[in-house]
């Protein structure tokens, strides 16, 4: 009797062991990156500094965590667009390193939809893992949720992205699409879990600091995991019971968050940033061989050819006086942004094509910043300032000197620096110093780079008298397109023309 | 429905105010702020307001408060 009372207590126990009831008491692992864009190679921050990142090198140190507990991999957006090696794929080389990597879920970043919606629903359907957007209406092919079972722990996983996406991207890519309030969409799906899953995740790209104030808002959220906001999360935070963790960018880092549940609860929570430092030897050999693959094919992707010039294009006089490349250059922002006026730095263009067929990767050396075009509103007086800064020094042939669309000016260098310029015409009219006019430009000089500070000054308390206007309605800004860069602008462009032949035209001369 | 979201954004960088274009960037505003430089050769760094370090290429939102140290 009292044996089978003890092997009755004995076959008790182990059920118990092992059965999901003995969830209390569970290790699991939470492995994440975030904004990774494309960084598949090592890269450099800065020219002296250390490797980092390198996703054969992240994957081994995956497949070493996996190993020791029971594991998640996610994603918190922006994965597949930045880097080239993403970006001449559209994407689908990050696709297929994510799913050799076998990531169990992803939110869709904003950066997601600057291919367009057609490439993200092929994006979408390639990925062999979830790719999540409960805030996102209109786009079926994106999950709300998913539910992991994990060492026998139910985790539901809801994916946010910011709601601000249509102004991080071209609108054409998000219409249709309507981007929720994550608060009220958090709840709404925590509500609909909490008898369903044991664990809830948000797999959020909101950023830190509204990932911070979803978790003050919103109660039985146990793990926020981030991004968007390239935060080095080095330990994770806490607010009220919510664990937020973010692992910076690129794959320089793998977050790892441990948790143990204990009583239906997390009994505790301990992570740390892992950074890359990639090592040879080192990597994951079948990763590494997928981005040696795409390494190679994207020689092959810049030899593309996208046009043909009848005339080399000069970008080497861009910071002396008018060139035809930069005539071209503006006039495809003017006609892109739709307004009066088009101005850049001469510096902008780095390198000359000449006459014969263009390949992608000259005009990837001629254009080599991941500029975008924006267009604000200035006076006359204002763009007479800017063209005066842009002359000032032109004797030191200074990338700041401009190439215009839309607008024809004189200057004489022997005068005055802030004196030198005499007429301005736009578009055949004497420039009228209190009239407003539309004027694209790129993004770096409309934070004031370049030293052009007039394009600040615009933008200056603007914040403040317009919060809630829309771009192009009674605002200075016209125009911005994050998600489409210049370069882009331009390979469209000739792509659409076949043959160019920019001949100068007078736009910027020289008098005594 | 949210209502629209601004255009122009003012974020603080070392506590000076800074007005960006929506969907600017960390970048941007070192840029405005003249401070790039000084970061893209590993000079100084960026911080949160949580004294967590920012990628340049992170992004922005209004009132957020940048420091460069």
């Amino acid at each position: 009797m009292k044996r089978t009372i003890i092997t009755l207590l004995s076959l008790v126990i182990l059920f118990l062991a092992v059965s999901p009831l003995a969830a209390d008491g569970t290790s699991l692992r939470i492995l994440y990156v975030n904004d990774f864009h494309g960084y598949a190679e090592p890269y450099k921050a800065k020219g002296d500094g250390p490797l980092q990142g390198g996703m054969a090198y992240l994957a081994a140190q995956v497949q070493q965590l996996r190993r020791e507990r029971p594991t998640l991999l996610l994603a918190a957006g922006d994965m597949i667009r930045g880097d080239t090696w993403a970006n001449l794929f559209q994407g689908f080389s990050v696709i297929e390193l994510m799913n050799a990597m076998k990531f169990d879920a992803m939110v869709v970043g904003n950066h997601e939809f600057d291919y367009g919606l057609k490439v993200l629903k092929e994006i979408i359907a390639k990925a062999k893992f979830p790719i999540l957007g409960a805030n996102v209406a209109g786009l079926p092919a994106l999950k709300p949720y998913v539910i992991k079972n994990l060492n026998g722990v139910k985790i539901a996983i809801i994916g946010l992205v910011t709601p601000k996406t249509p102004k991080l991207t071209n609108p054409k890519d998000v219409q249709g699409l309507k981007f929720l309030s994550p608060e009220m969409t958090a709840r709404k799906y925590i509500q609909q879990l909490k008898n369903r899953a044991e664990v809830i995740i948000v797999l959020s790209h909101l950023g830190y600091p509204a990932d911070r104030a979803l978790a003050e808002k919103v109660t039985g959220i146990d793990v926020i995991v981030g991004g968007h906001t390239h935060t080095r999360l080095e330990k994770p935070a806490r607010v009220n019971n919510t664990i937020i963790v973010q692992a910076w960018e690129y794959g320089k880092a793998l977050g790892v968050l441990d948790l143990t549940r204990k009583d239906g609860k997390i009994s505790l929570a301990e992570g740390r940033l892992e950074e890359i430092h990639p090592k040879p030897g080192e990597e994951d050999p079948a990763i590494s061989k997928i981005v040696a693959r795409y390494q190679q094919k994207m020689d092959g992707v810049l030899q593309q050819v996208v046009g043909e010039t009848e005339v080399d294009l000069d970008a080497d006089n861009a910071r002396s006086r008018e060139t035809n490349f930069g005539d071209l250059v503006t006039d495809i922002m003017r006609q892109r942004a739709g307004v009066e006026v088009a101005l850049i730095n001469g510096g902008t263009l780095r390198r000359s094509i000449p006459r014969g067929p263009i390949r992608k990767k000259d005009l990837y050396s001629a254009l080599p910043f991941d500029n975008y075009v924006v267009a604000l509103k200035l006076t006359g007086k204002q763009i007479q300032e800017t063209l005066e800064h842009g002359v000032s020094a032109v004797e030191q042939k200074a990338g700041r000197f401009p190439q215009v669309s839309g607008l024809t000016f004189t200057y004489n260098p022997a005068l005055p620096v802030g004196s030198r310029v005499k007429e301005v015409f736009i578009g055949g009219q004497l420039l009228k110093p209190d009239q407003e006019y539309t004027v694209a430009t790129n993004d770096y000089l409309a934070a004031g780079g370049g030293g052009y500070t007039v394009f600040k000054a615009v933008l200056q308390g603007e914040a403040d008298y317009q919060p809630q206007v829309e771009m192009g309605k009674g605002g200075k800004v016209v125009y911005s397109k994050p998600g489409k860069l210049l370069r882009d602008a331009v390979m469209d462009f000739l792509q659409a023309q076949g043959k160019v032949a920019p001949a100068l035209e007078g736009r910027i001369k020289e008098v005594d | 429905m949210l209502p629209p979201a601004p255009t122009v954004w003012r974020v603080y960088v070392n506590q000076e105010p800074v007005d960006l274009i929506a969907g600017m960037t960390v970048r941007h505003a070192l840029i405005s702020a003249r401070l790039l430089e000084e970061v893209e050769r590993g000079d100084r760094r960026v911080y949160d307001a949580w004294g967590n370090e920012v990628g340049l290429e992170g992004a922005l939102a209004p009132e957020m408060k940048l420091y460069v140290k």
